[in-house]
């Protein structure tokens, strides 16, 4: 989606009845219930692992929310550490314990969990440590709220999940979003009729990123060793909640196909010259990846991920028996059978989209941030930000945030799992229930919009 | 659902007609022969097969009178009858269909240039018509399961074929198509959604150019929701042949309008060529609940009631063997605007229709408008500068204002190849191949959406032959007029 859908979020909301018990559905918590926190006036401790683009957003998002402490940062670059430092400082914090390399060139963030009083780490290092770091919050009794993807492995995934449901601790990539309410809000409303096809992706030339110091070289990594759909979470955090997956419907298979992989060879060869390396490494990420999903209940997801070529697109289409909605990159498109004026003609959506307008967007009024605007990763924002909201009224209700456990580790999994079929032809991959079942009687997440 | 299927042929007449469709359960009474049917498709899949002549590129002896006989003069084959009927060297010399008054009325709608034979005398007439040695191209447009036995009827009876799509629904008719076409040496071409018109054509000759780099990855479909007006009318179609084609049967059922054009834009046959494909379809949620509402009203939709209905939305991917991929869709149910070719993705730069637009960095987005109007400007074919020369001089007689003078660049240039003799633009294998997505997706979508290989109808001449869909005339030709 693109980042309109993110400024209306931060432009209008308000927080009237932004509690997560709304926001996530009635069953959501079980089996494990989280223990509410005793008291309200106890602050709430969040210890950060990884202060890169992201992490420094995030840690700005949160040193300007009352009541939220950061007694601990863990970060393996030292000059990075100490502008996280500089910035609690700044916020007229106690300056925090500081945690670098570890023992093995990885960063501490296991001393970070063991040693620290924390009620949630916050994550935001490159891919490979997630599941690492999610696994040893939760083992420290701690939740873990994490960047996208929750994890990389299906045994990552298990292990997050079996972890869960014995600790009560739990792991969500909340820090990757929010959803579109307001297409959730039309869904509910019915204004589609039954939601049967989803299509999404991630399109977005990362060539400079991947290859640049300052940025994220650890991404292209992935691209080297790796042949999937390497970043679904972004789509898929609203299209679960569009198709009820793990609340009613679950993913069955998927199929997935990638092309070939010039890009980056190119990509290498013009800027670094034919000599270098990277000019004619193997890239085994195919430059298009495209991957085709089907639900129990005979729904369909269409993913694209594209992070090599030089392609403007990023579209969202949603198809229901009523009609058909459409976010392009510069447009946001509708048509219904009914109301829509001309027969099978495009409208413009936005007359809905302000008469569908989420209660969740509309009422929602963080407190006023203390210190200012949030700076970083390109942006800035006046507001907190709705997933950060969501995140610090979770722990403070014992809750989990909307995206929990089960649909975090689910969402990331499309990874591994293209990558498997991608890897045999495109061959039919089986998707695991996380839920073990649960999904059936799991409600609908985001009723209440 | 089998074992109903006999007593719902009779119910609505198709069976009577002998006109059994070509799905997975056509004519199948039990499990077995749904199995035996879907193996058969993966064996003439995987069947080894050498060219006996290579009809790609073949230059048919000139004709300077192209005499047409036209076999279906319904909803389609009504108005392609008056396009062909308005190019210069054309003479419709025979019209057949089902139905008399269809047969009149499209003598009728051509009686100022043409004096057709009408054929109207039962379900075999058109070969009768195929028979009559003084017709040199008999174009198709009949119900789908009609398409392959009356192109090879025709070539055998030594005239070139031009027929709507699908040319074939099974890879068996793919293939004979094939074979018939190298051994008589006549053309089989399909019509529709090809790269000689529109946006399509435009973006070819950029690609040719390599204004897009190389080509990686490529989108369309066919998404035209026939559901109400069109496929549950009791008077669109014939026997509602086509509502019960969706009816038994999952898959791809009409991949060409999109396919074609990515086809020329990847040179499949003529430089890269398919290799396997995945095809995934979702439940039916529209078509079963309205026959059921119908019927409600009227008894008439009651053999129509607990049908199993396609899925509505069927999604296949495609990749070929120098790696390119390729997603079609195809969904005629759900309400929506229509989609045909879509996207093409290069190394370079991005095109996407509706509107049409050009992309060659992500951070700059599309370009403007008026500088995608210029670079179209830049890359208009020569097929289009030729066709629209030959369209205005029509406009200049006054007689591009009558209905018949809807012809297209496709028509054009099939009858103008033809009297020029030159080859033709698009031929048997284009249209072998882009119809074997049909049964492949259906064995795809009856496997769990397993790959299955696609068969190579070139016989490995795809990686030899010369480029064809020539969109700038490179080949000559192009005199042919519009009346």
């Amino acid at each position: 989606m693109s980042n309109k859908l993110d400024r209306k979020e931060f432009l209008k909301m308000s927080t009237a009845g932004l509690s997560t018990s709304v926001l996530t559905g009635m069953s959501l918590s079980k089996p494990v219930v989280a223990k509410k926190r005793t008291s309200q006036q106890r602050p709430i401790r969040l210890g950060f692992v990884g202060i890169g683009g992201r992490g420094t957003w995030h840690l700005s998002a949160a040193l300007g929310i009352e009541g939220v402490e950061v007694p601990a940062i863990c970060e393996i670059r030292s000059d990075r550490l100490e502008n996280a430092k500089n910035m609690v400082e700044a916020s007229g914090r106690p300056s925090p314990n500081l945690y670098g390399e570890g023992p093995m060139g990885e960063t501490d963030f296991e001393r970070l969990c063991a040693e620290e009083d924390l009620d949630a780490v916050i994550c935001s290092t490159s891919w490979k440590w997630h599941a690492q770091i999610c696994l040893a919050a939760m083992n420290n009794n701690k939740h873990a709220a994490c960047e996208v993807p929750l994890m990389l492995t299906l045994d990552e995934a298990w292990k997050i999940v079996e972890t869960y449901e014995k600790t009560g601790k739990w792991a969500s990539t909340v820090l990757g979003g929010f959803p579109d309410v307001t297409l959730l809000n039309m869904i509910r409303q019915g204004v589609f009729g039954e939601v049967l096809h989803i299509e999404d992706g991630y399109v977005h030339d990362l060539r400079f990123v991947k290859n640049n110091e300052e940025r994220e070289p650890w991404r292209l990594q992935h691209s080297i060793d790796r042949n999937g759909n390497l970043y679904p979470d972004h789509p898929m955090r609203t299209i679960m909640p569009a198709m009820d997956i793990n609340h009613g419907d679950r993913i069955d298979f998927l199929v997935s196909m990638s092309s070939k992989a010039v890009m980056l060879n190119r990509y290498a060869a013009e800027q670094f010259g034919p000599d270098h390396p990277d000019a004619t490494r193997t890239m085994n990420q195919g430059d298009y990846n495209a991957s085709l999903i089907r639900t129990v209940n005979g729904k369909m997801i269409t993913l694209n991920f594209d992070t090599n070529t030089p392609h403007p697109r990023e579209s969202f289409r949603l198809q229901g028996t009523k009609g058909v909605y459409e976010d392009g990159a510069d447009m946001e498109t509708i048509y219904l059978e009914g109301p829509s004026p001309e027969s099978h003609e495009w409208e413009s959506a936005e007359p809905y989209l302000e008469e569908y307008e989420s209660p969740i967007l509309k009422n929602y009024n963080p407190p006023a941030r203390v210190g200012g605007a949030i700076e970083g990763h390109g942006r800035r924002m006046d507001q907190t930000p709705i997933n950060w909201h969501n995140l610090i009224m979770a722990i403070n209700e014992g809750t989990q945030p909307y995206i929990d456990t089960y649909d975090s580790v689910t969402s990331s999994t499309v990874s591994a799992v293209t990558e498997a079929s991608v890897a045999n032809n495109g061959r039919p991959v089986d998707f695991p229930d996380f839920t073990k079942g649960k999904w059936k009687e799991r409600t609908p997440i985001f009723m209440e919009v | 659902m089998a074992s109903n299927r006999r007593e719902f042929l009779k119910k609505t007449g198709l069976g009577s007609l002998g006109l059994l469709g070509t799905g997975i359960l056509a004519g199948c009474t039990t499990e077995e022969e749904v199995q035996s049917r879907l193996s058969q498709i993966k064996e003439q899949a995987s069947r080894e097969y050498t060219q006996q002549f290579n009809m790609h590129g073949y230059a048919a002896p000139a004709l300077d009178v192209v005499r047409v006989g036209m076999t279906g003069v319904g909803n389609r084959g009504s108005g392609t009858v008056r396009r062909l009927a308005s190019i210069e060297g054309v003479e419709i010399v025979a019209v057949n269909d089902l139905e008399e008054d269809r047969v009149n009325s499209a003598i009728e709608s051509i009686s100022e240039t043409h004096s057709p034979e009408g054929y109207y005398d039962g379900e075999d007439d058109w070969r009768r018509m195929c028979e009559r040695d003084d017709i040199d191209l008999i174009a198709i447009a009949t119900p789908w399961h009609l398409h392959t036995d009356q192109a090879v009827y025709a070539m055998e009876n030594g005239k070139h074929v031009y027929t709507e799509l699908p040319a074939a629904q099974t890879i068996e008719d793919c293939w004979r198509l094939v074979e018939t076409s190298e051994r008589t040496r006549r053309h089989c071409v399909q019509m529709s959604g090809s790269c000689h018109s529109g946006d399509a054509a435009y973006v070819l000759n950029m690609v040719r150019n390599g204004v897009l780099g190389e080509v990686i990855h490529g989108e369309g479909g066919y998404i035209h929701d026939l559901m109400n007006r069109y496929n549950f009318s009791k008077t669109m179609y014939h026997n509602l042949w086509r509502l019960k084609e969706n009816i038994d049967r999952d898959g791809n059922l009409y991949p060409q309008h999109a396919l074609t054009p990515m086809a020329q834009m990847m040179d499949l046959n003529y430089g890269d060529q398919m290799s396997y494909l995945v095809s995934m379809q979702s439940n039916d949620f529209m078509m079963a609940d309205r026959a059921r509402e119908l019927a409600e009203e009227d008894e008439y939709w009651e053999p129509f009631v607990g049908r199993d209905y396609r899925g509505n939305m069927n999604s296949t991917l495609i990749r070929t063997h120098k790696g390119r991929t390729i997603l079609i869709q195809h969904d005629v149910t759900t309400p929506r605007p229509g989609i045909r070719f879509d996207l093409i993705v290069g190394t370079e730069g991005t095109y996407q229709a509706r509107p049409g637009r050009l992309g060659f960095s992500y951070d700059d987005g599309w370009i403007p408008e008026e500088e995608y109007e210029a670079l179209m400007e830049e890359y208009t074919p020569e097929i289009v500068r030729r066709f629209n020369e030959m369209r205005e001089r029509a406009v200049e007689t006054g007689r591009a204002e009558r209905s018949y003078a809807r012809v297209n660049a496709t028509d054009w240039r099939l009858i103008d190849s033809l009297r020029n003799g030159l080859p033709v633009e698009m031929d048997v294998y284009d249209a072998a191949l882009t119809s074997s997505v049909i049964p492949l997706s259906e064995w795809s979508v009856a496997n769990k959406s397993s790959s299955i290989d696609v068969p190579d109808f070139t016989a490995g001449a795809w990686e030899t032959n010369e480029r064809g869909m020539r969109v700038n005339l490179e080949s000559g030709g192009g005199t042919t007029r519009i009346r």
